[in-house]
């Protein structure tokens, strides 16, 4: 009876910090329209900046308080809101996920930057941990008795505040309907402000309240994932409702706590079950939520791709595996290994862009599958030993069935619903993977076999080997996953050009028409989130046998979320925006934190400096990210731009050539270095559409004669009015043109 | 008995009640028009028969069957189609494609073949399309959008075809082409529900008229009966005092 009240009461402590934490989020997400995704983030930033001023600073804990839940916690949501997020009305859903995952990666590197993870800090209760009373047999401690008081405090003051106060009500029409608002004199933006200074200062607070009563531990990246438990919790009430929240949040406090009381703690399964069950929960949840109203194109978004023509894709997809093989000859060994980790990535990117640039649902673990897809090919594809291990392709195309498979399992829950909940459904299921799985280290026996998960918590994943085609040799590797990169890219162009990916178009631009014309939505978008995986899959078992050894920090959430993020940034429409993207993520700022390591290393003087330049490079990633909202359609859009406008430019394309294969005769004889010859060969590239518009410009001013138009000049629109012109056509076009706009 | 019918149909928001117990009637080979002031409940009207909206009571139906609870996909594949007010073109595609993926998703579903690309162009013949079949639907003016959205509809070589205010936007002439075509589609035998602000329009182009205010039929009848009904006039007077006042 006793164990059963202490931890009913544990876990109403647990649950009350939860449903502080979800309010947060239910309040910011229902006054701007935006799930912030860096709540944990947030709550996590500011629990360290507790620690510094009281442990390091030593201040009284009610000045803590005070400034950093008082003070530091609004800010926080104010500037956020003022900098990025009211600049964010009017995008597409996926932007603003992006943005504020981007946010939490800032956030995450930053702290890291600032508290080095490899030092513990510690968080104590307040009054102490001795400070207790006790109640019925059962020790309840000041700390607790606090979480309780502020937990109900908070529920009842929002509730009154929604439903009571004009300023309630307004934050609560300012989503709906701002202009409205707007009409009847109120400011929605205020409002939205307002509203992110709360979210974040409840963030701050839960936070704060948490760590002592869950170990006292700091960890930047498990309280980043409180979001998990928090928006776990917003589920019940449907990210809309303050009370149904705050039962959600203590049921999910009471079976995290009956799982430790009641269920067997042999082994790692228990505490994995425990720290899993947000996620279960949350599935169970989704599984009974009732069908969102089907909706139209609600914003005209501001993103834009070209699609390539199959044939066009195929052209270069050949010159990429030319161009990569006559890099890899410049390269060394161990750079041969890092390109081929780096293609790997890019595969895993291609997944993003079937699903999120041709289809417009989000995937947040992509890396989760290739885990799921390791596990598999790991268990049931290696042949041989030691040094003679090699992965057989039966086992490689199995871990791709089971990740189709997992795929389509995760989503199917979420698909009746928006893609928001797609995007969290998935981002759970990648936490309970990290936790049931690849922590998933003991024996276990099913229907008369043993079996280990991951076994010593790592696994060794040999390279394939497919008749002659042996992966072991470091070239071979790059070669072959850049050829499977090119074959899956020209698989998608054809994809995206055929009957399945306008349909995935439609479907994307407007759900509510291509439902209208027939498209049963769940299906289609099941089938396209299969694909995904099984993308993703194949990418992720390539990725971790150029690994070699790899571990649950490979599948990170941060991995996922910085390899969908540089995806985005780079253009998730385009084919090469998944290269791109996936080479920065594989290679780009992990061979930029190193070089700056090494640098680091290697001149003691300038240690400081050089750490600090690598910390600087994934915070500026992670930058970048936030102003995705400012160009949706990536920068490879303005570079392909660029190139299209030059094809008229032949000299200088010939020149560019030229110079690139002097350049690269010249590395190849060693004249100049790998190093020198891949930052010019990249200055070149990006300089090349500059050049070649002022040649255009030069050219452009000798006008051509009216009979040639369009034959060896692209038609353009001002031709078309020079055109309109000589042919007396503008006068009936206005007059056409004024009706339109009346 | 009528191809399409709806009975005692209300839809609410919340408190506010957009329909109120609406029953209609849509035949084939004929153009049924329905119209009423700003906020009479056309548009939610078109949505419930369309699955996009649930009522809260009454029934939509389609041949006789019962189709209140089928998902909007299924209205589609038994012979549905429409247009919307706000343009739900899809943004990243062709004019061409966006009538063509009509095709796309029709095939993609059931063993029916025929060949897309002649019929695409036919559709887009029909339409008057031809000339702009090669744009982007977001640069061109919206009263061709207008008609793009039709076209796309009628790709789906529907029974029904619901129209919510097809001709605004539109010019003079091009009204006029859209008027003679939807008189081809009727005298083929389509049943054609067309929802239009330009009076004149529906009172030349349509046999039964029914007529909405404050989510209330206030009446159904030939164009001549409505032009006289009071209660039609009040209804209209009514609102034309109100936006000048
Ligand atoms: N999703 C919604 N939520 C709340 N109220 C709505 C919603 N959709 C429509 N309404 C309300 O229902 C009523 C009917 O709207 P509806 O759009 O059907 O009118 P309509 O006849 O199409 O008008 P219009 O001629 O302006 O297009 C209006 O009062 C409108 O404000
Ligand atoms: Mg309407």
């Amino acid at each position: 009876m006793s164990t059963f009240l202490t931890y009913t009461i544990l876990g109403l402590v647990l649950g009350s910090v939860y449903s502080i934490a979800a309010s947060g989020l239910v309040l910011t997400y229902n006054t701007s329209g935006i799930f912030n995704f860096a709540h944990g983030a947030q709550a996590m930033f500011g629990t360290f900046l507790y620690w510094h001023v009281t442990e390091r600073w030593g201040w009284p804990v009610w000045l803590a308080l005070i400034v950093v839940v008082g003070l530091a916690g609004p800010a926080m949501g104010a500037a956020l809101h003022a900098v990025i997020m009211r600049g964010l009305r009017g995008t597409a859903d996926v932007t603003k996920i992006i943005v504020t995952v981007a946010v939490l990666l800032g956030t995450v590197y930053l702290a890291q930057w600032i508290w080095n993870p490899d030092e513990a800090h510690t968080v104590g209760m307040f009054f102490g941990a001795g400070a207790k009373i006790t109640v019925g047999g059962v020790v309840v401690r000041y700390h607790e008795i606090v979480c309780l008081a502020a937990a109900v405090a908070i529920a009842a003051g929002l509730r009154v505040l929604f439903t009571r106060s004009r300023t309630g009500v307004v934050m609560r029409g300012s989503v709906d309907d701002p202009d409205l608002l707007r009409r009847n004199g109120h400011d929605p933006e205020r409002a939205a402000m307002l509203s992110w200074a709360l979210g974040s200062t409840l963030a701050v607070l839960a936070g704060v309240l948490i760590v002592p009563i869950s170990g006292g531990g700091l960890d930047a990246n498990a309280l980043t994932l409180l979001v998990i438990d928090a928006f776990a919790a917003a589920m019940f009430g449907r990210l809309r409702s303050i009370p149904r929240t705050f039962a959600g949040a203590m049921v999910l406090g009471l079976a995290a706590n009956y799982v430790l009381a009641y269920l067997p703690s042999a082994g790692t399964f228990t505490g994995n079950l425990r720290v899993s069950l947000p996620m279960i929960i949350l599935f169970t949840v989704l599984v009974v939520l009732p069908q969102d109203r089907l909706r139209g194109a609600a914003v005209r978004t501001r993103e834009r791709y070209r699609v390539p023509a199959v044939r066009a894709a195929a052209v270069w997809a050949a010159a990429l595996v030319a161009a990569v093989y006559l890099y890899s000859l410049l390269l060394p060994e161990s750079g041969v290994t890092t390109f081929a980790l780096g293609m790997t990535f890019a595969i895993i990117a291609l997944s993003l862009t079937v699903l999120t640039g041709y289809a417009g649902e989000l995937n947040l673990a992509p890396l989760a599958f290739g885990a799921v897809a390791t596990v598999v090919a790991f268990h049931f594809g290696v042949e041989g030993t030691g040094l003679a291990a090699r992965m057989n392709i039966q086992g490689v195309l199995l871990a791709v069935v089971a990740a189709a498979l997992v795929g389509g399992l995760v989503a199917l829950p979420a698909l009746r619903l928006r893609g928001l909940y797609l995007a969290l459904a998935t981002m759970a299921f990648g936490e309970f993977l990290s936790n049931m799985v690849l922590r998933d280290t003991t024996e276990h026996h099913l229907f008369g076999t043993t079996f280990t998960l991951f076994p010593d918590g790592s696994l060794v994943v040999p390279p394939l080997k497919v008749g002659p085609l042996d992966l072991r040799d470091g070239t071979t590797f790059l070669m072959t996953a850049t050829v499977l990169f090119a074959l899956i890219a020209v698989g998608l162009a054809a994809l995206r050009n055929g009957g399945y990916g306008r349909r995935l178009a439609a479907m994307k631009d407007s759900p509510a028409a291509s439902a209208m014309l027939g498209q049963n939505l769940v299906r289609l978008k099941l089938s396209v989130f299969m694909i995904s995986a099984a993308i993703a899959g194949l990418g992720g078992v390539l990725m971790s046998s150029a690994t070699g050894t790899v571990a649950q920090e490979n599948f990170s959430f941060t991995g996922s979320l910085a390899l969908l993020m540089l995806v985005v940034v780079a253009g998730i429409g385009y084919l090469s925006g998944a290269l791109v993207g996936g080479l920065m993520a594989g290679v780009g700022s992990a061979v930029l934190v190193s070089t700056f390591g090494d640098l680091a290393l290697a001149n003691e003087g300038m240690a400081t400096i050089y750490t600090a330049l690598g910390h600087l490079v994934l915070v500026g990633t992670a930058l970048v990210g936030m102003g995705v909202g400012r160009n949706p359609s990536g920068f490879v859009h303005d570079i392909i731009d660029g190139y299209r406008a030059m094809r008229d430019a032949k000299p200088v394309l010939y020149g560019a050539g030229a110079l690139g294969a002097v350049l690269y005769v010249l590395a190849l004889t060693d004249v100049i270095g790998t190093w020198t010859f891949a930052l010019i060969a990249l200055c070149a590239a990006m300089l090349l559409p500059v050049v070649g518009r002022s040649y255009l410009a030069e050219r452009r001013t000798r006008p051509v004669p009216l009979e040639l138009a369009g034959v060896d000049e692209p038609y353009t629109d001002e031709l078309r009015a020079r055109l309109d012109r000589e042919l007396g056509l503008t006068a009936a076009l206005e007059k056409g043109g004024a009706r339109v706009t009346a | 008995m009528s191809l399409l019918e709806t009975k005692a149909i209300t839809v609410r928001f919340g408190g506010n009640t957009a329909v109120d117990d609406v029953g209609l009637t849509v035949d084939e080979g004929r153009i049924t028009g329905l119209i009423g002031p700003n906020g009479a409940g056309k548009t939610t009207m078109f949505n419930t028969i369309t699955g996009l909206q649930k009522p809260a009571s009454g029934q939509v139906l389609l041949d006789g069957d019962d189709i209140t609870k089928l998902s909007p996909a299924k209205r589609a594949r038994r012979g549905m189609a429409r247009t919307f007010q706000r343009l739900e073109l899809f943004l990243s595609l062709s004019v061409r494609d966006n009538v063509r993926v009509a095709g796309d998703i029709l095939r993609s579903g059931t063993r029916k073949r025929f060949d897309l690309d002649e019929e695409t162009d036919k559709v887009l013949e029909r339409t008057g399309l031809t000339d702009i079949a090669g744009r982007d639907v977001s640069d061109i003016p919206i009263g061709r959008a207008r008609v793009v959205e039709v076209a796309r509809a009628l790709m789906t070589s529907p029974r029904v075809l619901l129209l919510d205010e097809p001709a605004s936007g539109q010019t003079e002439r091009e009204t006029e082409a859209f008027a003679g075509m939807l008189t081809g589609l009727a005298a083929e035998g389509l049943a054609v529900c067309l929802v239009e602000h330009d009076l004149p329009l529906v009172m030349r182009l349509c046999a039964t008229i029914h007529v909405l205010d404050y989510g209330a039929l206030i009446a159904s009848g030939t164009p001549r009966e409505i032009k006289e009904s009071p209660e039609v006039i009040a209804a209209y007077i009514g609102t034309e005092e109100a936006s000048h006042g």
